[in-house]
């Protein structure tokens, strides 16, 4: 089966999902906590989560192009199909950067002139961080990715039709899959200063960036086991063997080591440093939310890295799907445990709400209750609706990739 | 010598054919003793139907030891036996132990398998091993049978294998 037929019943499901979605959406602006607070932080919590995981597969896909990588040739669609999520993406965005620039929500403390006025490390910051920056900053960063995604895509199903004389139409890919790398590298930094780590304006940290990145691109490598093994299940994909997987378990296994380095490395100078404006970060979530911040942890180091330590268990689809989803959920926590103090504290500011107890801030701030969960099945729902719509619109397998050969006789 | 082999041998120029001979060799029975590439080939190992190797389990014991070692050992150090006030930290402080922690895991567990693989593997000081022939550390690749027990007929038949499947050479030696 070459051609992936998106079918009635995946709509179906995916449309639940997404009603879902926009059900939670609909009570949680209906709630109207303190300034919509606990709605407009989830819809920033999963818009930037599944815009990372787009970005990441885009970028990953520039890196293995770059590198002459033969293996993952044989479901290099599936990451094609995964970077076009990004013209979702900038819709989700932009209607944030809307809300932002037209004062309809107030996630961002360095959005409210009169906070600004009278604080010189907000005034100092204000270059970068204004309403007017993060709308088009938004726009045009986001809009070279898209641009860089449809090239590639495109440049990649041409192919099929057209390789050229030696190998003319791959070197063709291979330009622009080493021009998308230093500008998501650096590019993915300034958006996540914009979009998350500027939800905690007076602090910073050099390494956030690295550290967020890396938590996309393990949720990443775990969407792409877990979808691999449904459309496996399906029948698609007769040559993604043991020996794909296993690769994709050594990614996941290694970034999940990756991603603990930098939370560590980022932990332990701020801890060592003892700088109050730095330190007040993790000493909020670790008096304030000691089950998410050690739980963090345990998910999302110790369970994969003991479970995948072992080779064999890299090579079952079953056990894979199993710690991929875990792992998934766990850095969309990590999201949530980055997004949430910093807007929790803002709007108690502005607000003049009293106190980390009270009822109207509690849920939802403190642990992800129904309504988070259910807005993120509605956000996978589009996530999942979008790349299955990418996927039947090409064939499966690139036909005349150089390297598809090589791919289909993985060995490790 | 008491354990020395009588050993009949092919050498094959290309993995490819060595890959195929090793499977045409399983069909028809043989018994081969063992194979020499001068690198390692891709389904070899699933060829031969060798047995997973066990030295990532030391690594991780040993791992595992660096780990307690050093945690233990600074938690002694640092508590108990000689505490010191460091930045105005706690002495009993678990971020600051992790890099050394993280360093001795390292170390045991790669100096642990190293000592075990030589152990296991008998190789030591002006320990030597006898080669079937030189070459199979440089281009050659080589099936090797014993040729113990095996009858006049039995020899010849895998000498005919040798020949069938390819091997350009065959000899036979003393180890």
């Amino acid at each position: 089966m070459n051609t992936f037929t998106f079918e009635r019943s995946q709509r179906m499901f995916f449309g639940v999902l997404m009603g879902i979605g926009l059900l939670c959406a609909i009570i949680l602006f209906a709630q109207n906590g303190p300034l919509h607070a606990r709605f407009w932080s989830d819809v920033l919590h999963n818009s930037v989560f599944f815009t990372g995981i787009a970005v990441m597969a885009l970028f990953f896909l520039g890196a293995s192009v770059t590198a002459m990588a033969g293996w993952y040739t044989v479901f290099k669609r599936v990451w094609e199909a995964f970077s076009l999520f990004l013209l979702v993406g900038i819709i989700l965005m932009v209607f944030l950067a809307l809300g932002n620039y037209l004062g309809f929500h107030h996630l961002y403390h360095w959005n409210d002139a009169e906070s600004v006025a009278d604080d010189v490390l907000l005034k100092g910051k204000s270059h970068f961080l204004n309403r007017g920056w993060y709308l088009f900053g938004t726009i045009i960063i986001m809009g070279a990715w898209i641009y860089f995604a449809r090239k590639i895509r495109t440049l990649s199903i041409q192919e099929d039709e057209n390789p050229g004389p030696d190998f003319q139409q791959h070197r063709k890919i291979r330009v622009w899959a080493a021009a998308v790398l230093p500008l998501i590298g650096f590019s993915s930094a300034a958006t996540i200063w914009l979009w998350v780590m500027s939800v905690d304006p007076h602090w910073y940290s050099t390494l956030f960036a690295w550290y967020s990145a890396a938590s996309w691109f393990v949720a990443m490598v775990a969407l792409t086991i877990m979808l691999m093994g449904y459309l496996q299940s399906k029948g698609y994909f007769p040559d993604f063997n043991r020996d794909h997987l296993h690769d994709l378990g050594k990614f996941l296994f290694a970034f999940s080591i990756f991603w603990t380095y930098l939370w560590f490395s980022q932990f332990m100078l701020i801890w060592y440093g003892n700088v109050g404006e730095e330190t007040t970060y993790f000493l909020t979530r670790r008096e304030q939310y000691p089950v998410l911040f050690y739980g963090n942890l345990v998910v999302n180091f110790v369970l994969p890295f003991l479970v995948l330590l072992r080779n064999d268990t890299k090579r079952k689809l079953g056990t894979m799907f199993f710690v991929s989803g875990i792992v998934f959920f766990g850095h969309w926590i990590d999201y949530f445990l980055m997004i949430k103090p910093g807007v929790l504290h803002t709007t108690m500011e502005l607000s003049g709400a009293e106190g980390h107890g009270s009822h109207a801030l509690g849920a939802g701030f403190a642990l992800p209750g129904f309504l988070e969960i259910g807005l993120m099945l509605g956000f996978l729902g589009l996530f999942l609706y979008v790349v299955f719509w990418q996927l039947s619109k090409a064939s499966l397998m690139p036909k005349n990739d150089p390297y598809l050969a090589e791919s289909i006789h993985h060995h490790v | 010598m008491a354990n020395q082999k009588e050993v009949l041998f092919g050498l094959y120029s290309d993995e490819e054919v060595l890959l195929k001979a090793i499977h045409k060799a399983k069909a028809a029975h043989l018994d081969i003793m063992d194979v020499f590439t001068p690198f390692p080939v891709h389904g070899l190992d699933e060829a031969l139907d060798l047995k997973e190797s066990r030295l990532h389990i030391v690594g991780f014991i040993f791992g595992l030891l660096g780990a307690l070692t050093a945690f233990l050992g600074m938690t002694w150090i640092f508590v108990d036996d000689w505490p010191i006030i460091i930045g105005g930290k706690p002495y009993w402080s678990v971020p600051a132990f992790i890099p050394i922690t993280f360093e001795l895991t390292v170390l045991f567990a790669s100096i642990g398998m190293v000592v075990v693989f030589y152990v296991i593997g008998g190789l030591g000081p002006g320990v030597t091993n006898p080669t079937l022939d030189d070459r199979i550390t440089d281009d050659k690749f080589c099936i090797a049978f014993d040729q113990h027990g095996l009858s006049e007929k039995d020899v010849d038949k895998v000498k005919a294998f040798l020949k069938d499947s390819g091997a350009e050479e065959i000899h036979t030696k003393t180890i």
